[in-house]
């Protein structure tokens, strides 16, 4: 694999593509639409996050030692759990827990097993390949597990009648659940499935494109691909099952009642 | 071992709930109640006052905090729940219908039980639409498409399907139109008597209490502040609340 042919980029050559992040300030004031000051902030925002994750992977990556890596894995897993607490207002009961966990077993058994049988890098914590293989995961297993919270604690409050209609008449709250259950995991599914439907065709991944521009042949890349969008649907699959068991639990006793938290 | 008492019977039973503010309200104070089998009780009284929360406790989809419910002399804290609900039927007050037809309708129960499914010429679907008045040729259509009316009626049947002993009605002719209650009224006091089924129903329709209730319970603020026959409650009450309630059941 030929990585050397990338061609490394200067501050002189970020200041001229900053220079495109000017332009479009200066055509929103010169047309007066606004907002210049808002997407500016964000374009310095980026930039000093960009640097500074830059300059400790960096230094992860220099220091050959799990400890560093597995504390940034630990830093995104906190990161994605703040998102999606931000993200929700409709939480379940114990919910910080419920994802913590979820997120945990499910990211974690997912990475582990991606990255030991399926790409098989040693050592173990190496962090070219595991932090991005392990972030790409966290990062849309946190999308899979918000919409599969939001959508059951919304589902089971709105179903109300049905479940209740259903335990009446002698339905476990298994049975008497079951609609919101599998709605919560479709929604969950939801943008795997479409990402997976639509790539190649209507946009190249990122990390694809990535790998190819840094010298990776194409066929490598695409192989890539198809694998982390496999573990990303198998984690994402796993980690709202878990949810969902524990959601359930949150919302029925053991003597099959439905408790609603107001 | 002590004759049990057949029918409902509550000991000292207390409930209460969070409000939204996180307030512990209190649903039900310290309920001494016998509903027996084989008779009609008529829950009655203002909106709010614990109503329905009685019904709910009765088949177990809430929980008392403190007291026991007894039914046919057996805590039903003892009782498996979903035998339990099994045995004593609750219809809502805006009973749900289930995707399909009104006839997988009547099936679902024995749906969730794995059981055989009564098909539309069985005898208990039969019975059971002729208690509730509810049209054989409308089976196939679908459930949800049914008029509220059609839809209560059907959610009566359908309770019945597992054959109960118990059936619990929250405001059953709510939706119904004048004559249909009647029949209605009628029909339920013939299957209570048939089927020898305790049935208790929460009800604002006073013409319907009077007509068919054995017994009447009035529940207000979470007691109950009187019970007894039609006449002693309905008809000569003494506690002033009463009759104040009397004078406007559907305003309060």
């Amino acid at each position: 694999m030929d990585t050397t042919s990338i061609i490394p980029l200067d501050f002189v050559d970020l200041g001229l593509a900053y220079g495109l992040i000017l332009l479009t300030a200066g055509l929103a004031r010169w047309q007066r639409f606004g907002g210049e000051g808002k997407f500016l902030w964000a374009s310095v925002r980026m930039v000093v996050q960009l640097l500074a994750i830059g300059y400790l992977l960096e230094g992860v990556f220099a220091l050959r030692h799990p400890l560093p890596v597995l504390a940034i894995l630990v830093a995104m897993g906190l990161f994605a759990l703040q998102v999606i607490g931000s993200r929700i207002e409709k939480k379940m009961p114990r919910f910080y827990r419920v994802m913590a966990i979820s997120l945990l077993v499910g990211c974690g058994l997912v990475a582990f097993f991606f990255c030991s049988a399926v790409v098989g890098f040693s050592p173990w914590y190496h962090p070219r390949y595991l932090i991005p293989l392990a972030g790409m995961i966290i990062g849309n297993s946190m999308n899979g597990a918000a919409l599969a919270a939001e959508r059951f604690a919304a589902e089971v409050t709105e179903r109300q009648d049905e479940i209740e209609t259903a335990l009446s008449l002698g339905a476990s709250s298994r049975q008497a659940a079951r609609e919101a259950l599998r709605s919560a995991f479709r929604a969950a599914l939801i943008p795997a499935t479409n990402t997976m439907a639509a790539m190649g065709i209507v946009a190249l991944p990122g990390m694809m494109t990535g790998q190819i521009l840094s010298g990776t042949e194409p066929m490598i890349a695409v192989r890539y691909q198809i694998a982390i969008m496999c573990a990303i649907t198998g984690s994402v699959a796993l980690t709202s099952l878990l949810i969902l068991m524990q959601g359930f639990r949150c919302y029925f006793t053991r003597d099959h009642r439905l408790i609603l938290p107001r | 071992m002590l004759n049990p008492m057949p029918g409902f019977q509550f000991d000292n039973v207390c409930k209460s709930a969070t409000d939204s503010d996180g307030q512990v309200v209190s649903l039900l104070k310290n309920i001494d109640l016998e509903l027996p089998e084989n008779a009609i009780h008529a829950l009655i009284g203002p909106s709010g006052g614990g109503k329905s929360t009685l019904l709910r406790l009765c088949n177990r989809l809430d929980a008392p905090d403190s007291g026991t419910i007894r039914f046919d002399g057996k805590d039903i804290a003892d009782s498996e729940p979903l035998q339990l609900r099994r045995r004593i039927a609750l219809v809502p007050q805006t009973p749900f219908m289930f995707p399909g037809s009104a006839l997988e309708n009547l099936q679902q129960p024995f749906r969730w039980l794995g059981d055989q499914l009564p098909g539309a010429d069985s005898d208990i679907v039969r019975r059971n639409l002729q208690i509730c008045q509810f049209d054989p040729e409308m089976l196939k259509r679908d459930a949800r498409h049914l008029s509220i009316g059609q839809q209560q009626r059907l959610a009566i049947a359908r309770a019945l399907m597992l054959e109960p002993q118990a059936l619990l009605l929250d405001e059953p002719t709510s939706a119904l139109d004048r004559p249909t209650a009647e029949r209605f009224a009628l029909q339920l006091q013939e299957i209570g008597s048939r089927l020898e089924l305790a049935v208790v129903l929460v009800s604002h329709d006073l013409d319907l209490v009077r007509r068919i209730a054995d017994r009447v319970v009035f529940v207000a603020a979470g007691r109950i502040v009187a019970s007894g026959s039609v006449r002693e409650i309905l008809d000569q009450p003494e506690e002033t609340m009463i009759r104040d309630f009397m004078r406007h059941p559907e305003v309060v």
